[in-house]
């Protein structure tokens, strides 16, 4: 284990290494992803004014929902990138998955430790400033319940996001193609994720609810941490179901991944 | 002007290829659209109207702005870039026809195809599933025309000139990621520009960018009528020619500088 762990560590420390070659090019882009998500928010921010509330959310509320999203969508693209469906696709065509396959090393390992985009950092940030702001301005109760969840909640949603593109990845295994449409689930659904699920038509809330079971770890969360009733009266305890979901995802996801691995014939380029 | 054509002809055979890339982006784009129908539905509330925008009208906007993203190219665009770094630009700079013009009539090629397959169907299916705002009358059909054109040419000149960067710098990629988020924040591509204060509606006019979307959206929607139709028309048309002049001139002294790596 720790010597996985010395390995991981060795692989993502070559690449910053490498990104921080570059120091303009490296700040233009982590300034470029945080403009990118700061401009998303603050147009909702700018044109709050003319409306009173978005669903019967408060803008502070909505703030909350958005940088918990934000930030931990941001944080799983970091630490995930090596299964990003587009670059990984594009490592199945090319053939130099083989490479890594030839290693005498755990290959999950290895497709981890293979991308770690450190520029990301720029959506972290803001995500947090955005979920410090909806902190503040929407009055959360605070009790050592709260406290100790935040957290727990945060490292869900990566999981569950982390989760989402090892599925994405292990896609490509049967397509070779890179199946664009996966970015739905992926970009799509954290943007969805980032406003209050009830606003949306059922049908839409119903496939984010069973099929990807994304409901339970933005917004039933936020209903508890929010104190906001729930308008599809669910036991209160659906708000604690973020953990389960999340980590559930990933585990699954990985073992598709590893029957996926199975299954994988080399394009032969 | 044969030339134009031709190369115009190729480029939107080009795009009527790529099949499974343009379903792709039409599901990616329409269902984007369905997501901020809904953020601005509830946003409404029981509200009617807002400075003058009906709900109906709002929604038929996050329509019209999804059908205008693969035709304007609002969030990137960099194949002159990547013609530079690879070193294609050298053969291209060869050709007996102006630089801009070469990759002008490339992209109108693109835009009219991307047009047709994206840009209709998006309209058609959000016509099936809300009670969207269509154009009346032939004044005003005309004008949407005229104002889609005018929308690609500024489009067209301000990413070429964005582009142009990589003739000064071998890593434009973050600059030109900078240029385009910029470009749609003040486009009125993520929230209708009346929506906004004052004084953020004012940053938005000294730049090119509401012409590229904003005012494509208003004319569609009716919002811009008599003199304030065709001033807005008139404005439009000004800055393209602004636009296209500053790209003739950037690219003169970009030659001039130009390093060829590869090829």
């Amino acid at each position: 284990m720790a010597k996985h762990l010395r390995l991981y560590l060795r692989l993502i420390g070559v690449q910053l290494r490498g990104q921080l070659q570059y120091r303009t090019a490296f700040l233009m882009d982590a300034l470029a992803t945080a403009v990118l998500t700061m401009v998303g928010f603050g147009s909702l921010a700018m044109i709050f004014q003319r409306f009173e509330n978005l669903g019967g959310w408060s803008l502070g509320e909505v703030a909350f929902l958005f940088g918990m999203v934000e930030f931990s969508f941001g944080t799983m693209d970091m630490l995930f990138s090596g299964f990003d469906p587009q670059h990984f696709g594009q490592q199945v065509r090319r053939g130099s998955l083989d490479q890594l396959l030839l290693r005498p090393l755990p290959i999950t390992l290895q497709v981890l430790g293979s991308k770690f985009v450190l520029r990301r950092v720029g959506r972290i940030v803001q995500g947090a400033l955005i979920l410090l702001l909806g902190i503040l301005a929407s009055d959360v109760g605070w009790s050592v319940g709260k406290l100790l969840y935040l957290p727990i909640v945060l490292m869900s949603l990566v999981s569950f996001f982390g989760g989402l593109f090892v599925l994405g990845a292990t896609l490509t295994f049967w397509t070779v193609e890179s199946v664009e449409v996966t970015n739905i689930f992926t970009y799509g659904g954290s943007e969805m994720m980032s406003y209050p699920m009830h606003i949306y038509d059922e049908w839409i809330r119903r496939f984010f609810t069973f099929v990807i079971p994304a409901i339970f770890l933005n917004y039933y969360p936020a209903l508890y941490f929010l104190d906001k009733p729930d308008p599809f009266d669910l036991p209160p305890s659906t708000s604690f179901l973020a953990p389960l979901v999340g980590f559930g995802t990933l585990v699954l996801a990985l073992k598709v991944w590893d029957v996926g691995l199975r299954h994988y014939q080399s394009t032969g380029s | 002007m044969r030339l134009f054509w031709e190369l115009s002809k190729l480029s939107f055979a080009r795009q009527l290829n790529y099949r499974a890339a343009t379903l792709a982006g039409l599901v990616t784009n329409l269902f984007f659209g369905l997501l901020r129908a809904a953020v601005l539905e509830a946003l409404y509330g029981s509200r009617e109207e807002v400075v003058g925008i009906s709900l109906q009208a709002a929604i038929t906007y996050t329509g019209v702005t999804q059908a205008l993203i693969a035709f304007t190219m609002i969030f990137g665009w960099y194949e002159v870039m990547d013609s530079v770094y690879s070193g294609e630009v050298a053969s291209d700079l060869l050709k007996p026809m102006n630089y801009f013009t070469f990759w002008l009539a490339r992209d109108v090629g693109r835009a009219v195809a991307t047009f047709l397959l994206r840009g209709l169907t998006i309209m058609a299916a959000y016509a099936l599933i809300f009670p969207i705002i269509v154009p009346q009358g032939a004044e005003q059909w005309l004008a949407l025309v005229v104002a889609l054109i005018l929308a690609l040419l500024v489009s067209f000149a301000w990413r070429f000139l964005v582009n142009l960067a990589a003739f000064w710098t071998p890593n434009a990629l973050g600059i030109g990621r900078f240029a385009f988020i910029l470009s749609w924040f003040l486009s009125g591509f993520l929230m209708p520009l009346r929506f906004f204060p004052d004084w953020f509606q004012a940053i938005c006019s000294l730049t090119p960018f509401p012409q590229v979307v904003n005012t494509v959206v208003e004319v569609y929607l009716g919002l811009l009528t008599g003199a304030d139709l065709l001033r807005a028309l008139g404005v439009q048309l000004l800055w393209a020619i602004g636009l296209i002049l500053a790209s003739q001139l950037v690219l003169r002294a970009g030659v001039r500088r130009l390093v060829i790596l590869g090829g």
